[in-house]
């Protein structure tokens, strides 16, 4: 199977601090992977290196086989990655239906967006995620006086619209009710196959309802990587989460 | 629904505010009046500009002025030297009276030499240049200011103490520029504008309608650029940077267009200022001026074009109005002053906002029975 992101022995000190330390995986095409760890064990640094947030001190980051370690944040967006934040990143002063509209930026220049009005493509993708996301009765709502769990998925289904070939999600169910992680799972289900998703996530019960294979992170390394049956297994994992209660 | 309705509404102030400007003469036949509201509606377009940079943008200009005073002084410099005062130098060629006053003895009566710096008026003959350069010096500022803390990506506060700073130091150099600039005097006496053998007298017609038919004209040509799908992305890069880089878009990129346009179109009110008032002088970099522009964006409605524009012409003729009386002078400022913390406290769409729930109550009125309609109509593309 084809490779879409592989990060190879990436790393970034903080002062001496190595937040990640040598970190080496590599995703599939279409896969999805979820990567845990316990608190301060890297996972969303990892994201931000990835995502161009944050600078890497060594280490590359290739996806579909092209570098783009340490690129600007726009253009590794253009290259195809997408990042859901954990805390909602939207546009809270625009409808949801703009803020839609914004996310489908397949022209990101200045000049070449002076126009009104949107393609019937575009347009199509936009009523296709509304569909997936089931944000139709909101459209016209601020998105700002939306419910937590509306925002999170507005901001994903902004990463759809957007086309992004590999999503990042941390944390995307961070506060929700059950029946929202529920729906939330039911959305990244429909989306695998067509997108590389990878996702951060503590909520087990959520990770069991959408894992294949699972990353586990400790102290900015890789401990243990396979399916979840095996890790949940893994005596290192178990060690590593001492004192946390070990996965639960 | 009713966004349809809103959508409505705010068309019809659009015309309305066209037809008003436009028909205005019709009722006004004192000129000095008229020249007066010319002044408001320049002042109206600064309130444009200030709701394109604060209000869609999310960019607080507190040195607006320094466009307006820049494009102020460039086509002021060339009315000086066409007027008369310019004229009666003993030179072939027009020389300001007081660069003759700031002259070494036995200097030559040249533009070229009279004084050091003074070469820089020589371009400035030409009246085109001189308009040209109203609307040029401040585009090209704007995008030497905009590159470089834009692409720095300093923002919120930060930009209102650069802008600040930008502006007072300006001020410092005008005024310190006497020989070339007349310090603080500015540049008084000024000749009329003049296209093609028609001299436009301040206090005529034709000279209110080229202020009026261009505060129409930028009004509209400003609400197209914000319902552009770059004016959506702008205003998404106000609410969100981080999420709109993260969407692919090059977040200073469009900050540094739009600042430069708010730049321009302020660059403009300063030209139509210059033609309308007959003098250019350092207090358009004041302080307090760039930050009465704050205050009739804020009163008017930031997040509406029109609604700043207003509350721009509104303020000031209020305030012109009641400084008749001697004491309500002395008081002004402490009116105005209240009144913009209790607009930002209370009433942050500012009149805009007012105009817009008025309106959304009404629909609702008539459409009973509908709760979503008060929560849909809050729609923030004006």
């Amino acid at each position: 199977m084809k490779a879409a992101l592989t990060i190879d022995a990436l790393e970034v000190n903080f002062g001496g601090f190595k937040a990640v330390d040598r970190m080496t995986t590599v995703i599939d095409d279409g896969e999805l992977r979820v990567i845990l760890g316990p608190n301060g064990a890297g996972k969303t640094t990892l994201m931000d290196l990835v995502s161009g947030k944050t600078a890497s001190t060594g280490g590359k980051v290739h996806l579909y086989g092209r570098e783009i370690t340490n690129w600007p944040e726009h253009l590794i967006a253009r290259e195809g990655v997408g990042r859901k934040f954990q805390i909602p990143s939207i546009f809270r002063d625009l409808t949801v239906l703009q803020n839609l509209e914004v996310a489908v930026s397949q022209e990101p220049r200045v000049f070449r967006n002076l126009r009104l009005g949107m393609a019937a493509a575009d347009r199509k993708r936009i009523d296709e995620v509304i569909d997936l996301t089931g944000l139709e009765p909101v459209l016209e709502t601020i998105a700002g006086d939306l419910s937590h769990g509306q925002m999170q998925w507005l901001e994903l289904g902004m990463l759809i619209t957007q086309q992004s070939r590999v999503i990042l999600l941390d944390e995307p169910t961070a506060g929700m009710t059950q029946g929202e992680t529920s729906k939330t799972a039911d959305i990244i289900l429909r989306l695998k196959g067509s997108h590389t998703i990878i996702v951060v996530e503590h909520d087990m019960a959520f990770v069991r309802k959408i894992a294949e294979k699972v990353t586990v992170m400790h102290m900015g390394k890789l401990l243990a990587e396979g399916p979840i049956k095996a890790i949940e297994a893994d005596p290192a994992v178990r060690e590593a989460y001492l004192g946390t209660g070990g996965l639960h | 629904m009713s966004n349809k309705a809103f959508l409505l509404g705010d068309r019809a102030v659009y015309i309305a505010f066209i037809v008003i400007v436009l028909g205005l003469p019709l009722l006004i036949s004192d000129v000095f009046w008229l020249n007066r509201v010319a002044r408001y509606l320049v002042f109206g377009m600064l309130g444009i500009a200030m709701a394109l940079s604060w209000g869609y943008a999310g960019i607080l200009n507190l040195g607006q002025g320094l466009f307006f005073g820049i494009g102020a002084y460039m086509v002021a410099m060339s009315l000086k030297l066409q007027s008369w005062t310019s004229l009666q130098q003993g030179s072939d060629t027009p020389v300001p009276d007081f660069m003759l006053w700031n002259a070494q003895p036995g200097a030559p009566t040249d533009l070229c030499c009279i004084v050091p710096g003074s070469w820089l008026w020589i371009p400035f003959q030409a009246q085109w240049f001189g308009i040209f350069m109203a609307i040029a010096l401040p585009v090209i500022v704007a995008l030497i200011i905009g590159v470089t803390i834009f692409r720095l990506r300093v923002s919120g506060v930060y930009v209102a103490i650069i802008t600040l700073a930008l502006v007072l130091l300006t001020r410092l150099i005008f005024i310190d520029a006497q020989p070339i600039t007349n310090g603080f005097n500015g540049l008084t006496d000024l000749g009329w504008l003049t296209i093609g053998g028609v001299e436009f007298d301040p206090l005529m017609i034709e000279t209110y309608y080229i202020v009026a038919v261009s505060v129409c004209i930028v009004l509209l040509l400003t609400r197209w650029l914000v319902s552009t799908r770059a004016g959506l992305i702008l205003q998404s890069t106000r609410d969100d940077a981080n999420r709109a880089r993260y969407l692919g878009y090059d977040v200073a990129s469009y900050q540094i267009f739009f600042f430069t346009v708010s730049a321009a179109i302020a660059g403009f009110a300063g030209l139509l200022f210059v033609i309308v008032s007959e003098f250019a002088t350092p207090t358009y970099f004041d302080i307090a001026f760039s930050i009465s522009m704050v205050v009739w964006a804020a009163v008017g409605g930031r997040s509406s074009l029109i609604g700043a524009a207003i509350g721009a012409i509104l303020i000031n003729t209020i305030e012109a109005t009641v400084s008749e009386s001697e004491m309500f002078q002395q008081a002004w400022r402490l009116i105005i002053g209240v009144l913009f913390v209790l607009i930002v406290l209370y009433m942050p769409r500012g009149l805009a906002g007012l105009a817009r729930d008025i309106l959304t109550r009404l629909v609702s009125l008539g459409r009973t029975k509908n709760p979503d309609a008060a929560n849909a109509s809050r729609n923030p593309a004006e």
